[in-house]
């Protein structure tokens, strides 16, 4: 075993392409973007918004299915006709920016259902992993509220709890904290970091820079499509070796010192 | 004027009318809900064909009179089949039928009101589009839809009073009975009316406690 969590070779997605309409006009958001994760990797992304990073990152739980290019998932090749998707995506967890709980369940039916449709654990284990999910994520005093009844920190928690019980592979994470009050990023960003203590195989994408510099193995710059230049926190703190990357920490690291 | 309606007969007889009418009416929209839903479902993720079959149904059913899709059952369907069928089932059927082509709008509006993030939000779990539907989708559309329900069972109820024309005894039918024992015809209709129009308030009484009962912050139908 190589210990290759997730891999994307030569992915490509637009959009558009089959629009009649004449304003619309087609966006390469993804062009041929390859990258490896190990487990235990914590990697993150980030780059202007509009590049291209969510759907890279939603190409890469199959939830937009790629124009070209292969996606793995540990040995198993998603982009190949015929894979049981479902069954894949069982085994990735997925933040949304929006956080997109399911609005007419509590926190614990948030967690529990997947756990008792797709894992298909008795009512009882069900609840209790989901309860244990919670905890981890520090929402138990929302157990029974429902999404409108949270505020947008304990909702995105909640999200992370729904991403983490199933104990996926990997978790992707698409920027969030974006949605969220300056005052309620901190509590997303604690959860995250006692994620990485735990040895969670993450991808992220996020500005959030302290705490790129804290916990990510690797940062990944993502600029039209692309990736631009990939290397440690300590290099794009430092010196990035392409002018746009450090054009834009530049850009990043004035407004978060402001 | 109102003396007749001390004899027990006409009230066995507005009680079989109600009966009747009411059965059509629950069955009517019963039917027309899970027939409905399976044309949103169907209009969202068919292909053409499936697509256009729809628009052609939804479009016979909403274009032409309920009392003609009545007679065309009721004096053909049992001949090209060459067996008897009864009345009141193909009556039930029609309502259903009918209120299907309206109740699959209401469907498809309140699921794609939700479809875009609760579909990613179920996908990325793991379940299949099939089981996001049934447990994410659709307990919201439905919650979604039983203000709009309501409007549809008020006016299949009256609508039920077209049976009346293939001699089926429901209330109009009552009504007409009533009008030539007793030859009254204004104070008969008004005693009809009421009793339409208390079934009708307390249903809809009804399901505004179930609404409100039912009712999950966070969704909610924006209408009035």
């Amino acid at each position: 075993m190589t210990g290759i969590v997730m891999e994307a070779k030569n992915v490509y997605k637009t959009y558009g392409k089959n629009s009649k309409k004449a304003d619309i006009k087609q966006v390469e958001a993804v062009k041929n973007v390859s990258l490896k994760i190990r487990k235990g990797d914590i990697k993150l992304i980030f780059g202007p918004s509009g590049s291209g990073k969510s759907t890279f990152l939603r190409c890469l739980a199959m939830l937009d299915i790629p124009d070209a290019g292969e996606i793995y998932l540990g040995d198993e090749c998603l982009t190949k006709p015929g894979v049981d998707l479902n069954k894949a995506r069982a085994r990735i967890g997925f933040v949304f920016q929006h956080i997109y709980l399911f609005r007419h369940l509590t926190a614990l039916g948030n967690v529990e259902l997947a756990l008792r449709r797709v894992l298909k654990l008795p009512k009882e284990e069900a609840r209790e992993r989901a309860l244990a999910a919670l905890a981890e994520v520090r929402v138990t005093d929302c157990v029974n509220k429902y999404p409108a009844q949270m505020s947008g920190g304990q909702a995105q928690r909640v999200g992370i709890a729904r991403a983490l019980a199933r104990n996926p592979d990997i978790i992707l994470l698409d920027e969030p904290t974006s949605a969220l009050d300056p005052e309620l990023t901190g509590e997303v960003i604690d959860t995250l970091r006692d994620l990485a203590k735990e040895g969670t195989t993450m991808l992220i994408v996020s500005h959030e820079m302290p705490f790129a510099r804290d916990v990510a193995e690797e940062m990944i710059f993502y600029d039209e499509g692309r990736i631009v230049e990939t290397g440690s926190p300590s290099l794009f703190f430092n010196a990035p070796n392409t002018d746009r990357a450090k054009k834009f920490m530049d850009r990043i690291i004035k407004r978060t010192t402001r | 004027m109102f003396d007749w309606l001390v004899d027990p007969k006409y009230y066995t007889w507005i009680l079989q009318g109600l009966t009747l009418t009411v059965e059509i009416t629950l069955f009517g929209v019963f039917l027309g809900l899970v027939i409905g839903t399976l044309l949103a479902i169907g209009d969202i993720y068919g292909g053409k064909p499936i697509k256009g079959a729809i628009a052609v149904y939804v479009e016979f059913f909403r274009g032409s009179p309920l009392f003609v899709q009545l007679f065309l059952a009721v004096y053909t369907v049992p001949a090209i089949l060459n067996i008897p069928i009864d009345h009141v089932f193909l009556a039930f059927l029609v309502f259903g039928l009918n209120s299907a082509a309206y109740q699959k709008g209401y469907m498809k509006g309140a699921m794609q009101t939700i479809l875009d993030d609760q579909m990613a939000a179920g996908l990325s779990t793991g379940m299949s589009t099939a089981q996001t539907l049934r447990y994410v989708i659709l307990p919201q559309a439905y919650r979604i839809v039983i203000p709009a329900w309501t409007n549809e069972f008020c006016s299949l109820t009256k609508s039920t009073a077209t049976v009346a024309f293939v001699g089926l005894f429901d209330l109009v039918s009552a009504g007409m009975s009533i009008r030539m024992w007793t030859y009254q015809i204004l104070p008969v209709w008004l005693v009809i009316g009421a009793v339409y129009f208390i079934w009708i308030t307390s249903f809809s009484k009804l399901m505004d406690i179930i609404y409100e009962k039912k009712k999950i912050p966070g969704i909610e139908l924006v209408m009035q």
